[in-house]
């Protein structure tokens, strides 16, 4: 008896210890990325112990963003709602494009500084941003269940096995794996380069509209698009009547509470020169009509916001002005960085895509 | 690999060594799934709930966490905080849970039916709590705690099909429930606990098929098909 237990205790040791060394191989095989946080900005949410961002998990994540295995029919990866040159919302469409040709029911937000959101959506539905991915994947809104198709797509291809071993340490390919991967991309879209952080950080100057944009809006706006995310990620009904048939009432779908009917999470304005349409259903084009909407017709309901019950007021004139500041939120960096360009980008070229080149003018 | 080292690990507490009472064994337990006094067996046959409303069951599943195991002789208890499973009908497999404990008589257990609130904001699990398993909301986060589903003429939808999928982990919609068993007698190596679907329908609330065919989101018809499938685990005597 004391033998047999002596030999397992033996063969526990090797195992224990052949393992131990097979860790360490694999902690040299990663390289980790650095997340930082801007000069003066809050300490992002998002909990990076528990996904230590690497360059493999990265370029992994990467790879799914513009895979369109990752929907049903192939055609509709991330990026198809998500672009680039949009800040990552999809352009000039205040629906997107999905399977079937069905449009979704919101309009595609623009996707950075999401390490600082705790809840996701226009209504805070998702309570994690490695969680959001799984909402587009499902086709249906009620089950999840072709997650599974889309996992086994991934586990029959050696390209993907090869990427999670080197991001993951084997090859195991499973959906918190897989959304983790996208997380590590997405959370490495971080804005704060647009002129207006050039200017807090001292290395760049208003001009007079853009200075006294920026007055007014720290007046009548900020309270709710608040620096320096420019949104306070409150949910807030600003006015907007229910769409007849959208029929979107928002927050209340998630808490189920009347008082918080026709509100929707508060939207950054960073970049938002690019990310037109707008609201939540897109059903407003252009920043001058959102502005004329705070002015003339918001719609007076028990959860309208105090702050825009009665109107914002607004002159022409200073429309001019908040639209000249808001375009000083346009990340040029941002939308040129060819780390989020499509997986091999770089070696086509070094340039950023010509035909949207006069959206960086600012 | 791990398994290999659990095996091993299992080998080595399984070499006998009779002078202590408290070593380490295995305590399984097994869920038998029922409605009423009749067996489930899923689509083919027909079961009728104190209602008269006929129904057959396609699916059912619930996830078995926090285990709790007490010994109330020693006076020692044990937890399994960190395990979760999904209990499921269509997969016999699922329905043995296996433990590793040292305590000689089990005298009572306890357990949560449904998924603690933290691993429902805690982002994406693996293992049973997988959302591919499809036990989740994707677009109102949150784990589907237990589901029942399955057809009946009382149902008025497409196909005659009833959904009951409970689920919300908030403060007021929480459809976690703690549950606590007496063995009939004390127990060393397994426990067989029965779970009866037709609780679901009356065992403190009256839901009817007709008047509430469907359960898809969290909210007031959650927390009432919770509490009723609070009451459905019981462990038979002289098994
Ligand atoms: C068919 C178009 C479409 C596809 C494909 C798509 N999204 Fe989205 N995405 C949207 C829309 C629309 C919303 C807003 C949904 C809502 O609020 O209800 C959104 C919201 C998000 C958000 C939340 C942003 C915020 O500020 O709350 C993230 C993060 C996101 N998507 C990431 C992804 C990732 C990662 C993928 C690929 C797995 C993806 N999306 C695929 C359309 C799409
Ligand atoms: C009471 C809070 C509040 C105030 C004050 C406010 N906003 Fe908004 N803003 C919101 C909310 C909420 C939305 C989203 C509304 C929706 O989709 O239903 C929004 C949307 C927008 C959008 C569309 C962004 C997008 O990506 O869709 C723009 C542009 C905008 N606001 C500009 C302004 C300007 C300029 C001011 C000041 C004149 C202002 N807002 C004042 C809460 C506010």
């Amino acid at each position: 008896m004391k033998i047999y237990k002596a030999v397992i205790l033996i063969i526990f040791f090797v195992i224990a210890g052949i393992s131990w060394i097979g860790r360490n191989n694999m902690s040299e095989r990663t390289h980790l990325l650095k997340f930082v946080v801007p000069e003066g900005w809050p300490q992002p949410v998002y909990d990076f112990k528990n996904n230590p961002l690497t360059e493999e998990g990265f370029q992994l994540g990467r790879k799914l963003f513009y895979d369109g295995r990752l929907s049903k029919d192939g055609n509709f990866p991330c990026a198809s709602c998500h672009q680039q040159f949009a800040a990552f919302a999809t352009y000039d469409h205040s629906l997107s494009h999905g399977f079937h040709n069905s449009l979704t029911r919101r309009n595609a937000p623009g996707l950075f500084n999401m390490a600082w959101q705790k809840e996701f959506m226009w209504d805070g539905g998702i309570n994690h941003l490695d969680l959001q991915p799984l909402a587009p994947i499902s086709d249906t809104m009620e089950m999840a269940e072709n997650i599974n198709d889309v996992i086994q797509k991934l586990r029959s291809d050696e390209e993907y096995r090869k990427m999670f071993k080197a991001a993951f340490g084997d090859e195991i390919i499973n959906t918190q794996r897989m959304t983790k991967a996208l997380s590590q991309f997405v959370l490495m879209m971080v804005s704060n380069n647009s002129k207006y952080d050039r200017v807090m950080r001292g290395e760049d100057s208003f001009n007079l509209p853009q200075k006294l944009g920026y007055d007014i809006f720290k007046q009548k706006c900020a309270s709710c698009h608040a620096e320096p995310l420019f949104t306070d990620l409150s949910y807030r009904n600003t006015g907007f009547p229910v769409d007849s048939f959208l029929m979107d009432y928002g927050r209340m779908k998630i808490t189920r509470n009347a008082g918080d009917s026709l509100k929707f999470k508060v939207p950054s304005l960073r970049n938002a020169q690019v990310t037109f349409p707008y609201s939540h259903d897109g059903r407003m084009f252009s920043l001058l009509s959102m502005m004329d909407h705070y002015r003339k017709s918001v719609v007076k309901s028990p959860t309208t916001d105090s702050l825009v019950k009665n109107g914002i007021k607004l002159s022409n004139f200073e429309i001019g002005q908040l639209t000249a500041f808001i375009y000083t939120l346009t990340d040029s960096v941002l939308l040129r960085d060819t780390r989020f360009a499509p997986p091999g980008y770089e070696k086509r070229t070094q340039q950023a895509p010509a035909e949207h080149q006069h959206i960086y003018k600012q | 690999m791990l398994n290999f080292l659990a095996v091993v690990v299992l080998l080595l507490s399984a070499a006998p060594d009779f002078t202590n009472d408290k070593i380490d064994h295995t305590f399984i337990i097994s869920f038998n799934n029922k409605v009423g006094n009749n067996d489930l067996h899923l689509d083919s046959q027909n079961y009728r709930n104190s209602f008269g409303e006929i129904f057959t069951v396609h699916q059912f599943k619930y996830y078995i966490s926090n285990i709790e195991l007490r010994d109330s002789i020693s006076g020692d208890s044990e937890k399994f905080p960190d395990k979760y499973f999904l209990i499921d009908e269509g997969d016999s497999m699922s329905k043995i849970i296996s433990l590793n404990t040292s305590l000689p008589h089990i005298t009572s257990i306890k357990f949560m039916i449904g998924v603690d609130s933290l691993k429902n904001v805690s982002g994406v699990q693996s293992g049973d709590l997988d959302p591919a398993k499809g036990m989740f909301w994707t677009w109102n986060t949150g784990y589907i705690m237990a589901k029942l589903e399955g057809e009946s003429p009382s149902a008025q939808t497409a196909g005659h099909r009833f959904s009951f999928h409970a689920g919300g982990y908030k403060k007021d919609e929480n459809t976690a429930r703690v549950v606590v068993l007496k063995l009939p007698q004390q127990q060393r190596n397994n426990v067989m606990i029965e779970a009866d679907a037709a609780k679901w329908f009356d065992a403190l609330h009256e839901i009817k098929i007709e008047a509430a065919p469907a359960c898809h989101e969290p909210g007031k018809l959650a927390v009432m098909l919770a509490d009723n499938y609070s009451e459905m685990f019981s462990i038979p005597q002289n098994k």
